[in-house]
């Protein structure tokens, strides 16, 4: 046949099932583009776009994106998400920052069979309870980043810890991961309180409270504004000299950090990713993202970035439509900026090693930087619920 | 728990009741002499704390303290000449859509302007340190807050009370038709009354700043919490705004004290309480 | 007095006749739209009833919205019942709650009567938020739409699913309509017009505002039924005053106090918000701007505008769709 004719029959055989030849795999694109969570929105893309630029050429297959704007509510999400899927036939979504927006299409992406890379949302049940063979998640779960950090805490001799958190699903799970590891690691939680999500503007108070408490260490999960606003007030307080300050990693993350200043200053958390980790994906990747955004990677960078590699390898591996894409994705694993990555099949949730460290200020007076005190082990979440090792 | 504790509790509600002060005496004076609602008073403050943030990284904070106020200001006047003078005489419907319209718009503003990043501002080395009290240490920069409040306070209460503008004021309060009728130039009047409540929302803004974060939503966040107060304490009177304010403060801080699952509730239901008891709240400007 | 003018009839049947075709003919998103064009407009006739006729502004029909969705995703999740009976359970407890809270409220009046309202539904919304009975923040999926396999009909199929939420707005005017014309409606009118005045006559007028208020919490159950049949999902973002503030919006947009003009509105809320969102992550903006344009023109919106156009070349009054100038020293609450 002319080189025409078979590239004409190629074409019309890539519409229909998998073939040896390039295929094109549409990506849908749901994430938050207005609204408080508009930068992690941006953020996650930009690690997406880049890595589908670095990791490309791994694969013959080529990629188009189409993006939509879930606004992280769930009935908006749900309907972008249905479009991508049925209007604009999307072989894979890839996104989600908001865990209301993951609960709403959770049912919809199941039923419909469409693989789903999760890029953010955090909550436990994801890949727990509510667990489906077409949902990966690059990203994290809630308990998974505060797990570690309770033998962590005991270990440099903290006995007894006062919790904070927003008083929201997220936040309970994440001081709950933390709660249950510290007591079984023999500690003591003298304090727990929860805030009003989002309506909360003075720490003062709970501030107050954990000072009056007795405890050794103050340990919190906040995220976005709330972290700067609780930073800077646990700074204004001095408590930092006798009471010291850990959290998971959203508390310090290098998004928002700077504007926390030095505030931030030896507060020590946890978390899946820095721009500073010490091994030669990151460095690649950093120099590329700063290159691209005029800005650092932060981890919700590097959660686009890894979705688009795990894309990438699926596809290498023969997989373009959404069925081989679904099952490939739940086995993918790669050396990359976090270190050794890859899917439980069990609960089709990220492992990935665990970061302890402490926000100080960069050598060169361009703001905050992170040093990282510890690499923890590779962090796998129990099934918590989720049949599909079965 | 000892003094300590229950003195650094009180002064957390005051500093939390002067900072909403500061926010809502502005709004209510502007309804209790216009009759006008706006809803916008919280972009307004998120504006001043943003144009802050730019000049204090540039200039430092007390040059962002006076700047940003005369900035919101300057805002208040493009409002007044262009939206708010027309709107006037429309009922609460049509005020309450227009400045909802413009709450929308100024978020969108605001993030074209400085983008979606969250932004930072330094507390002025002067106001950084802690005084101890009761054997625990409290910033300065609260009680500079809560200085700053009382300052306000009396300020308005001396202009409003002791002064030729304040009667003015008063009695364009009372009643506007009259008070023309008598020669007072009211539209003038409404003119700089609305500027200087633009001010002051900027300058919660700024004094916001360093503690909070700068970030979109801000304008949002503290928009129910301002209306709340001035509700409670009673549309267009100073003493409505700091009685408010401190019933606000008071019992968001306390009931976090002793209940903090219930805190968020707490004053909602608060207000309906005061609301079916006293229709127009505590202390109205009109009965 | 609410009227069914010509205009008005044969605007309603343009848009029931272009709502019907646009379902036949539209793709999966359209589809999704036209369901979310329905539901809104069903909110927004509840809230012209109490809003547009009646003069009270509230804050709390987005909070009453979620309530429905609540109490149905409730009923059929936790409780296990059947569609049908939960839909009717669910509407008519979204009824008497309204009834409630419009009988608390009656008091309040003008930016009160608002806060009040917005009070209420921020509680609401707070509590719905902080129960983890409710599902908590992250919401509560597993919700099933009702059954009609009976009449052959499969409401998992988004055409048949938007031809449903359809029907149910036509039930939803048909209602209104109806309560505007008896004689509650003509009571609501008089107590907006002037209440004291209604009250010399005899008016008992907090339990009018009061009826008014459950009956339009109805319409709101049934949307807030039919809104969590659709995302088969429910989360307390559904009860947010911001809710309740869109709701404004569009019936501003469309034309108070003409019933027809909350429809109107849905649709090019809902169109404008999406074209522009394809355009620009800064939609925001652009609503904004044109909500305050929509305000300051005067105009009662799209629908009003018309409405008084026509009004005008033909020299005929305007049936009741804004209130008249009041005389001298009398105030008005909206």
């Amino acid at each position: 046949m002319t080189v025409f004719t078979k590239t004409a029959v190629a074409t019309l055989v890539a519409g229909m099932a998998t073939t040896a030849a390039a295929e094109e795999i549409k990506v849908g694109i749901a994430l938050p583009y207005s609204g408080v969570y508009a930068s992690l929105g941006n953020d996650i893309e930009a690690g997406f776009r880049l890595g589908i630029e670095t990791f490309g050429a791994e694969t013959q297959d080529t990629f188009s994106i189409v993006t939509e704007d879930t606004e992280a509510k769930p009935p908006v999400g749900l309907a972008k998400v249905r479009k991508l899927v049925l209007q604009d036939e999307a072989d894979v979504i890839v996104g989600i920052v908001s865990s209301g927006v993951l609960g709403a299409i959770r049912d919809f992406v199941d039923g419909a069979e469409v693989p789903l890379i999760v890029a953010n949302a955090g909550n436990d049940e994801a890949t727990g309870e509510d667990c489906s063979a077409y949902i990966t998640r690059l990203s994290f779960s809630n308990s998974q980043v505060n797990r570690p950090m309770g033998q962590y805490l005991y270990d440099q001799g903290v006995r007894k810890v006062f919790t904070l958190a927003p008083d929201y699903a997220a936040g309970q799970q994440q001081i709950g991961a933390f709660t249950a590891a510290f007591e079984a690691a023999g500690g003591e939680i003298v304090g727990q309180e929860f805030t009003p999500f989002q309506q909360t503007q003075d720490f003062g108070p709970y501030l107050t409270n954990a000072r009056a408490s007795g405890a050794d260490a103050v340990y919190v999960f906040y995220a976005g504004g709330e972290a700067i606003s609780f930073v800077k007030q646990y700074d204004s307080f001095g408590l930092k000299a006798d009471l010291p300050l850990y959290g998971s990693g959203f508390l310090t993350s290098p998004l928002y950090v700077n504007a926390e200043g030095p505030a931030a200053e030896g507060v020590i958390t946890s978390g899946f990713y820095v721009p500073t980790i010490d091994n030669p994906e990151n460095a690649s990747f950093v120099a590329a993202f700063q290159a691209a955004n005029d800005r650092l990677p932060s981890e919700y960078a590097v959660a686009g970035y890894d979705a688009a590699h795990a894309l990438v390898q699926a596809s290498a591996g023969g997989a373009n439509d959404r069925a081989a894409l679904a099952d490939a994705l739940r086995n993918v694993s790669f050396a990359g900026p976090r270190g050794e990555t890859s899917i439980d099949p069990a609960t089709n949730n990220i492992v990935q090693p665990i970061y302890v460290y402490e926000s100080v200020a960069a050598a060169d007076g361009t703001g905050m930087t992170q040093k990282v005190v510890a690499q923890l082990d590779r962090e796998q979440d129990p099934a918590n619920g989720c049949t599909l090792a079965n | 728990m000892d003094i300590g504790f229950w003195l650094i509790q009180t002064l957390n509600a005051l500093q939390l009741s002067m900072l909403l002060f500061l926010l809502s005496v502005g709004l209510t004076v502007i309804f209790g002499l216009m009759h006008f609602v706006n809803l916008a008073h919280g972009a307004l403050y998120a504006f001043g704390a943003y144009v802050a943030a730019t000049v204090s990284a540039s200039l430092g904070y007390w040059p962002a303290l006076v700047l940003a106020p005369i900035a919101v200001a300057a805002i208040g006047f493009v409002l007044y000449a262009t939206l708010i003078r027309s709107m006037r005489k429309s009922g609460p419907m049509a005020q309450v859509l227009v400045t909802f319209g413009l709450i929308f718009a100024l978020l969108d503003l605001t993030r074209i302007l400085w983008g979606d990043l969250a932004l930072g501002m330094q507390l002025p080395q002067l106001l950084s340190g802690r005084v101890t009290l009761g054997g625990l240490g409290y910033p300065v920069y609260r009680l500079f807050i809560i200085a700053l409040g009382a300052a306000v306070f009396v300020t308005l209460a001396l202009v409003l009370g002791r002064t030729q503008i304040g009667a003015m004021i008063r009695a364009g309060v009372d009643n506007d038709e009259m008070a023309a009728c008598l020669g007072i130039n009211v539209e003038r009047l409404f003119f700089a009354v609305f500027c200087v409540g633009c001010a002051l929302a900027g300058l919660a803004g700024v004094v916001a700043a360093p503690i909070l974060s700068v970030t979109p939503d801000m304008g949002l966040q503290i928009l129910i919490p301002t209306l709340i107060v001035i509700v409670i304490g009673g549309l267009g009177s100073l003493k409505g705004a700091i009685t408010g304010s401190l019933i606000y403060g008071f019992v968001t801080t306390f009931g976090a004290v002793f209940l903090p699952g219930l805190a968020s509730i707490l004053i909602y239901a608060l207000l309906a309480l005061v609301l079916v008891v006293r229709p127009t709240g505590l202390f109205p400007a009109r009965g | 007095m609410f009227h069914h003018t010509p205009l008005r009839l044969i605007t309603l049947a343009a848009l029931l006749i272009g709502l019907f075709a646009a379902t036949l003919t539209a793709g999966y998103f359209g589809l999704e739209i036209l369901a979310e064009i329905m539901v809104l407009a069903m909110l927004v006739i509840a809230l012209d009833l109490v809003a547009g006729f009646g003069g009270m502004v509230s804050l709390a029909h987005g909070a009453l919205l979620g309530f429905g969705a609540y109490a149905y995703a409730m009923m059929t999740g936790s409780l296990g019942w059947s569609a049908a009976p939960a839909m009717v359970a669910a509407i008519l407890a979204t009824g008497a709650v309204s009834w409630v809270v419009g009988a608390i409220c009656a008091g309040s009046h003008g930016i009160y009567f608002i806060m009040v309202t917005l009070a209420f539904g921020q509680m609401a919304y707070s509590f719905a938020f902080e129960s983890p009975y409710f599902g908590g923040d992250d919401g509560l999926g597993g919700i099933t739409r009702p059954d009609l396999s009976a009449i052959g009909v499969d409401l998992n199929d988004s055409m048949s699913f938007a031809l449903y939420a359809l029907v149910c707005l036509i039930v939803a005017y048909l209602f209104a309509a109806r309560v505007l014309q008896s004689g509650l409606g003509r009571a609501l009118v008089g107590v907006r017009e002037n209440e004291q005045r209604m009250r010399a006559l005899g008016q008992i007028t907090w339990r009018t505002k009061a009826h008014a208020f459950g009956l339009s919490g109805l319409i709101t159950g049934l949307a807030g039924v039919v809104s969590a049949q659709h995302v088969m999902f429910i989360s307390p973002g559904l009860m947010s005053w911001t809710v309740s503030g869109e709701a404004l919006v569009v019936v501003i947009l469309g034309g108070l106090g003409t019933l027809v003009g909350p429809i109107v509105g849905a649709v090019a809320f809902v169109l404008i918000k999406h074209e522009v969102s394809a355009i620009t992550a800064y939609w925001h903006l652009v609503v904004g701007v044109i909500l305050i344009a929509v305000v300051m023109s005067r105009a009662n919106g799209i629908f009003g505008f018309v409405e008084t156009q026509l009004a005008k070349r033909k020299k005929a009054p305007v049936p009741e769709a804004k209130p008249a100038p009041l005389p001298k020293g009398e105030t008005r609450d909206a």
